[in-house]
């Protein structure tokens, strides 16, 4: 079931009504909203609901066999383990197992032998990345005491929540299980910010990503011979604003509809393309996905805690097992590769001044010392195994920013995130290779696809990203004094300008297929 | 558009920005069902359009007797006036037109079929039985590809094949959810009417089908259903009327390419009843080559998703659905109709252009016998 569909559209309105009507009865609103849940999940595929049933009773049998161990003992830890490795398992069975055959059978081809191995076709669940790091968040906050269990049923509500369950936000059980604990006041709903980020979430998805797709950037990526070097550009742009107005449409119509039923959803984007530098366009696209990664992923595996070495060496893997999340090819471990390699340069710039920063404190408090006359009576502050005598040295003065200036820092990382996208959209390096080269091959003519309507979807794409966000919220205030009976007439107006002029049919969100 | 916010603190409703208020579930479910109801009836000539374009059935019938009271209403209060405007004031087509104007579905000719003195071809053999005039270097063959989804990559690969050879100019046209068996949804003769008579292809490469198991309607308006022998019967026709309006439009060799093998049996079985339509029709017709994806993306006579690519590589052949092909495959698809075409255009001298097809001339015509 597509959000911008009529029929998502009738189920919607049910569940609304269902869930306001049952709230203050939570057992039965909770049994509510799990079938619900499992309705709109199913009406994909039928078999995909077993998939949450068993993740939701596994994922609860961890966490309950965590919970009743001495905390972070070894065998908490083995417990933990087997939970990580049954997920993860899953999700490699249903998302990598294609991938890890073929390229075991390519690579023993290189060497003239065979292997028989069982080339199955395994329906992938729509979905499981985003369901896997959501139940791993579960048990693994259990495992560091941060959370309780919660109840069976909690907990199942949790796993199939619809409006992010097939594309995000990955909300961590402690943001989302504390949700469940009472009824909200119907009287307080956020109504016009919900509408406003539903309305902005299909004007995105179908006036912006859509028509790209379809006018220029599928066109380029799949058949780039056919096109000017100026269009393969304008393509190459283009996919790196549907994208965002793809999956960040996603976001937040979940973000919205989640508001109508009284819950609150971890913001997933931040205007990505106003960074500054790669791990600016981190803290902005998929939030949750960067958090995810960098509370279970980069700091148990050392975050920097433990060299600079060793922490260049946690974010390339970080990054690359993130861009490994995302698809099962090597296109998309070598964007994660790349992105890996853009945060260490950033990190060794940023290390080097402040290497810079530490080494001028040092000087100055030596100075300082010697001028007091107890120069060497004083352990300095940041010296090996010091212990600090003194205050505390004054904080180091450094530019922590990786690059320097308003524009061009922005420019430069919007065109290393648009180049990182070539191998995101790329089957193959081949493909990619081939998208790269039309760039420097045929600057002789303009070409067809340069319309009104791309420049247009691409100048908005981007452009609504500088808006001020105070901008929205006088919007969002303005809409929410009006009568109900004119906020829907607004909508109303709203939705029949998305017919006419969005595509014929929905297309299925580019985040489905992770 | 984001706001910074920590979920998890519920209960303590902070004050909004600007002023924005916080609404009752009652006002909010006000403003849905004016939304809803009201957003309908602005849409419903659309809604009605949507309806009519679906498979005929059951499904159909109800979505109809929903949709046409409302079309209705929304027509007698004017409220279908603002979408038909402003698709107007945009240039985009009128949302309902669909369901006012009737399709007209181009039919070859009985007298410009391809046949000597049709449609000012010269006297002698048809067209197509005539030696084939070789491509060189800035005067390619044109080489027009359409066809619904199933066609999209392996249109696109097919391109990119073609271009590679410099002596073919492809154009890919495919259109989703299409087919021959639904004109008033998209209306293919129609369109390969004006392609062929703009883009003046020497050949072309057409796949259909995969969404034609469904009932046809024929111009009297009887209705058959899918598989039974009078839909057998007008859906070769529909195929026969397409070769026809190619090869009077002068377009030298059809490459016809069939259904690929399916996941499930069921939808395999009904396209390889067209398949066999199309093979049948083909082996007919002079100047059709029938392009056998069944065979070409089975393992063994049974459906893989992973299959040896054109380079030898083991590759997935086909996207998640399990039906589409993913570009892999549809290299694999379109390295046979580029062999297809290689054999017959690409002929060195001495070598002799084999005829297309194979099998003996059922008729003297280039266009299939009725």
């Amino acid at each position: 079931m597509l959000f911008p569909t009529f029929t998502f559209a009738v189920f919607f309105l049910l569940v609304f009504i269902g869930n306001w009507v049952l709230m203050s009865r939570q057992t039965v609103w909770k049994p509510f909203m799990l079938i619900v849940s499992l309705v709109f999940y199913g009406w994909w595929d039928w078999r995909f609901v077993l998939l949450l049933a068993l993740s939701a009773v596994a994922n609860q049998f961890f966490a309950l066999w965590i919970a009743g161990l001495r905390p972070r003992s070894a065998a908490a830890k083995w417990a933990l383990a087997a939970a990580v490795a049954a997920n993860l398992g899953v999700l490699g069975w249903f998302k990598y197992y294609g991938f890890f055959v073929t390229s075991v059978v390519n690579f023993l081809g290189t060497f003239h032998l065979t292997a028989d191995l069982p080339l199955l076709r395994i329906v992938l669940p729509l979905g499981i990345s985003f369901l896997t790091f959501r139940v791993l968040t579960y048990v693994i906050d259990v495992y560091r005491g941060t959370l309780r269990p919660a109840s069976l049923l909690d907990f199942s509500v949790y796993v199939a929540f619809f409006p992010y369950l097939a594309a995000g936000p990955i909300a961590r059980a402690s943001e989302f299980l504390p949700q469940l604990t009472g009824p909200r006041d119907p009287r307080q709903i956020d109504t016009s910010r919900a509408f406003f980020l539903i309305f902005g979430g299909l004007v995105k998805k179908m006036l912006i990503a859509d028509y790209l797709a379809t006018h220029i950037v599928n066109g380029v990526f799949t058949t780039p011979g056919q096109y000017s070097s100026l269009e393969v550009l304008l393509g190459i742009v283009g996919y790196s604003v549907q994208i965002y107005c793809d999956f960040s449409a996603y976001a937040d119509i979940a973000i919205g509809i989640s508001l109508l039923l009284g819950f609150r959803l971890p913001d997933n984007f931040d205007a990505p393309y106003t960074a500054v530098s790669v791990q600016d366009f981190w803290r902005r696209w998929h939030m949750t996905l960067s958090r995810w990664l960098r509370d279970y992923l980069y700091i148990p595996l050392g975050g920097n805690r433990k060299g600079r070495g060793r922490t260049y060496v946690n974010l390339m893997l970080t990054m690359v097992l993130g861009g490994l999340w995302h698809g099962a090819g090597w296109t998309f471990i070598f964007w994660g590769f790349l992105y890996g390699c853009a945060l260490v340069v950033e990190h060794m710039r940023v290390d080097r001044r402040k290497e810079r920063a530490r080494l001028v404190q040092r000087q100055r408090m030596e100075l300082a010392a010697a001028l007091d006359g107890i120069a060497g009576a004083v352990p300095l502050a940041e010296g090996p195994g010091a212990a600090p005598a003194r205050p505390a040295a004054p904080e180091l003065e450094y530019d922590r920013r990786p690059w320097r200036g308003a524009v061009w820092p922005r420019v430069g990382t919007f065109a290393f995130v648009t180049f990182a996208w070539i191998f995101f959209r790329s089957d193959t390096f081949g493909a990619a290779a081939s998208v790269i080269a039309r760039l420097f091959q045929s600057w002789g003519s303009v070409g067809a696809a340069v319309t009104p309507g791309v420049l247009l979807a691409i100048a908005v794409g981007i452009g609504v990203q500088y808006v001020p966000r105070t901008l929205w919220q006088r919007g969002e205030a303005g809409l929410s004094v009006l009568h109900p009976l004119l906020q829907g007439l607004v909508l109303a107006v709203g939705f029949m300008l998305l017919d006419v002029l969005g595509p014929a049919g929905p297309a299925t969100f580019l985040y489905f297929k992770f | 558009m984001a706001e910074h916010r920590t979920p998890g603190d519920e209960g303590r409703e902070q004050p909004l920005p600007f002023g924005r208020r916080r609404r009752t579930a009652a006002s909010a479910l006000v403003a849905m069902l004016v939304a809803f109801c009201l957003g309908a009836l602005f849409n419903a000539p659309a809604m009605k359009k949507t309806a009519l374009e679906m498979p005929f059935g059951g499904a159909r019938s109800f979505r109809l007797a929903l949709v046409r009271p409302l079309a209705d209403v929304s027509h007698w209060l004017f409220l279908d006036r603002p979408a038909e405007l402003t698709a107007q004031a945009v240039g985009r087509p009128d949302p309902g037109a669909g369901v006012r104007v009737a399709v007209v579905v181009p039919t070859p000719t009985p007298t410009a079929t391809g046949k000597p003195g049709g449609h000012g071809q010269k006297p002698g053999k048809p067209l197509q039985e005539r030696p084939l005039p070789k491509p060189f270097k800035g005067h390619p063959m044109h080489l027009y590809i359409a066809g619904d989804s199933m066609m999209g990559l392996p249109g696109m690969a097919l391109v990119n094949l073609s271009n590679k050879t410099k002596l073919i100019k492809p154009k890919l046209d495919y259109h989703i959810s299409s087919g021959l068996v639904r004109p008033d949804f998209f209306n293919w003769p129609a369109e390969v009417q004006q392609q062929v008579r703009t883009f003046d292809p020497g050949a072309v490469a057409v796949m259909f089908g995969a969404n034609d198991n469904q009932g046809i309607e024929t111009g009297s308006g009887h209705v058959y259903a899918f598989g039974t022998e009078g839909w057998k019967k007008e859906y070769a026709k529909r195929v026969q009327d397409m070769i026809g309006l190619l090869f009077q439009d002068g377009v030298r060799r059809v490459y016809w390419i069939g259904q690929p093998i399916m996941p499930s049996s069921s939808f395999d079985r009904q396209l390889q009843a067209m398949n066999g339509i199309y093979r049948s029709v083909a082996e007919k017709t002079h100047g059709v080559v029938y392009i056998d994806t069944w065979s070409l993306l089975s393992r063994n006579g049974a459906y893989s998703q992973y299959l040896p690519g054109v380079d030898g590589e083991m590759v997935q052949v086909r996207e998640q659905d399990g039906e589409h092909l993913t570009y892999a495959g549809g290299l694999i698809v379109a390295q046979a109709v580029l062999d297809a075409i290689k054999k017959e255009w690409f002929a060195k001298k001495g070598e002799g252009r084999p005829s297309s097809p194979p099998s003996p001339r059922a008729t003297k015509s280039a266009t299939p016998a009725p």
